[in-house]
């Protein structure tokens, strides 16, 4: 039936070096389709680095990540990645917005170039994304010209341009003013109801208590916790998610 | 006390130099100058074009993963920036015509053929510098936005990281344009008469070189001139909003 769970990404046991340096360790987790799934952990524990192996972009030593029942190790190397990754939209703390494109371009480069999209067409699906988050008067404008609240929500727009069935967020609100991380959440929540399946790196507990289906707690390259969001705060399994938790809602 | 100004004047005095400024617009030395300035444009420009497209090659070459590849451009880099400009063209103009045989080594447009080619091949060493470094600029979280839309390493060299990567590298692009001209002069150490061969020329003809050079130094600057014009009107084009003074 349609309540039923399905597994849309299987990351299994994934390890990845960097040189020296292990950030992920054997890290396993499953995100259902539909799922909004919030990853936390300190700094350097390795959340950038396993969104970065869900869409290829970063190689892994070992085990494998499964989305939509493709592999990213088979697939990596041939132009079939190509295709995993269009379907999986990314944010990215720092927005990343292509400077000397205008907000409308950033949009529509990828559509017009993977999927041939005729101009006409392409600036058509970038107004209204645009408008979708909210800025279509900065369609014209370079990113340089845009505060951080509007680059951020350019840089959701771009991540949906394709209209991938997956979009991951890596502190997508971290590097914003406070008076705009209101606006980009909002956004983000818009996008969980539509029926996204989202993995957000974030430390926003607000986000994750209200937009949130599960929490994953992530420390030195692995899962300590990973629970409904329910549980997760108030009844937290591990000791290192209880201390993580007390110490972030003191700062809500 | 004498002006400094004034020693040359009277050197040239003594030895009876008269100045006969009409010698540059007279018959037939004002076509000889103008040939040679129309020369050098051709030269310098065809030059800068081959120039540009193999600078922008090598130099994106060696910014690829491959190690193959990237030592192919570091030894190409190496080889043309590391030998002097004129045994270069000594080289291509002297040594290598007769090897490809006899028939290329008559060609009468040799000289101009191994000039450009020269020019070009080795302003490309530099260029391709510039390109490099410009590239490497180009912030690593860009490549992972484009890749992360379903681009192809491809595209994502040809819509993100070059436009980007050239944007930076337009001031020292500026003066590589700037120095093919000034290097096309070694052009008549090997028998093409651009503008310097020909006021040379026109001096030996006439012993009149002082206002025939110095015809050539006018015809430089214009050239230099309208390229920082020029180039200063793309760079206004193609500015980046938020990036002054980063790049
Ligand atoms: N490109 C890289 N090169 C070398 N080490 C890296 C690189 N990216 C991340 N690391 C290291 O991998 C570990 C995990 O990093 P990261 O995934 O960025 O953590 P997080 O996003 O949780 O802060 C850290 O020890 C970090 O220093
Ligand atoms: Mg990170």
């Amino acid at each position: 039936m349609a309540n039923e769970k399905e597994t849309l990404i299987k990351i299994d046991e994934v390890g990845k070096w960097y040189e020296d340096v292990q950030a992920l360790d054997g890290i396993s987790m499953e995100i259902d389709r539909k799922d909004v799934v919030v990853i936390c952990g300190p700094s350097g524990c390795g959340k950038s680095t396993l969104l970065r192996c869900i869409n290829g972009l970063e190689e892994f030593e070992e085990g494998d990540v499964i989305v939509d029942g493709v592999s990213v190790r088979e697939v990596r190397g041939t132009k079939n990645i190509y295709k995993l990754r269009s379907k999986i939209g990314m944010v990215f703390q720092h927005f990343e917005l292509y400077p000397h494109l205008t907000a409308l371009e950033n949009v529509t480069l990828a559509p017009k170039k993977v999927f041939n999209m005729s101009k006409k067409e392409a600036r058509q699906k970038g107004m209204e994304l645009l408008e979708r988050v909210g800025i279509p008067e900065q369609a014209d404008q370079k990113p340089g010209e845009l505060s951080g609240g509007q680059q951020q929500r350019v840089g959701i727009a771009r991540a949906i341009a394709m209209d991938p069935q997956t979009i991951m967020f890596d502190e997508p609100t971290s590097a914003l003013d406070p008076e705009m991380i209101r606006d980009v959440l909002e956004v983000m929540a818009d996008l969980a109801k539509e029926g996204l399946t989202m993995i957000v790196v974030t430390h926003e507990m607000g986000f994750a208590k209200e937009v949130a289906d599960e929490i994953a707690f992530m420390e030195n390259g692995n899962i300590v916790e990973h629970n409904d969001v329910e549980t997760f705060f108030k009844n937290p399994e591990s000791e290192r998610a209880k201390e993580f938790v007390d110490r972030v809602l003191v700062h809500i | 006390m004498k002006s400094r100004g004034q020693l040359p004047a009277l050197h040239f005095d003594k030895m009876g130099y008269q100045f006969d400024w009409g010698v540059i617009i007279r018959e037939p030395y004002w076509r000889w100058l103008l040939n040679g300035f129309i020369k050098t444009l051709i030269l310098g420009s065809i030059s800068w074009g081959i120039a540009l497209f193999l600078g922008i090659i090598v130099g994106t070459i060696r910014t690829l993963p491959a190690k193959t590849a990237r030592a192919i451009g570091k030894a190409y880099v190496e080889f043309f920036r590391n030998i002097p400009l004129l045994v270069q063209l000594f080289f291509w103009y002297y040594v290598i015509p007769p090897m490809i045989g006899q028939w290329f080594n008559r060609m009468e447009s040799l000289p101009w053929i191994m000039a450009i080619f020269g020019l070009g091949v080795y302003t490309a060493s530099r260029v391709a510098e510039h390109f490099r470094s410009g590239l490497n600029s180009v912030p690593k979280g860009q490549r992972q936005a484009g890749l992360s839309t379903g681009l192809s390493n491809w595209q994502l060299y040809r819509y993100i990281i070059i436009p980007y990567g050239f944007r930076l590298m337009i001031p020292p692009i500026t003066t590589e344009f700037l120095t093919i001209f000034k290097n096309s002069a070694l052009a008549m150490t090997i028998g093409v008469l651009e503008l310097s061969g020909q006021s040379y020329k026109i001096g030996t003809w006439t012993f009149h070189s002082f206002e025939s050079i110095t015809a050539a130094v006018i015809g430089y600057l214009l050239i230099g001139l309208s390229i920082i014009g020029f180039m200063g009107w793309v760079e206004e084009k193609l500015k980046i909003p938020g990036l002054v003074g980063r790049g």
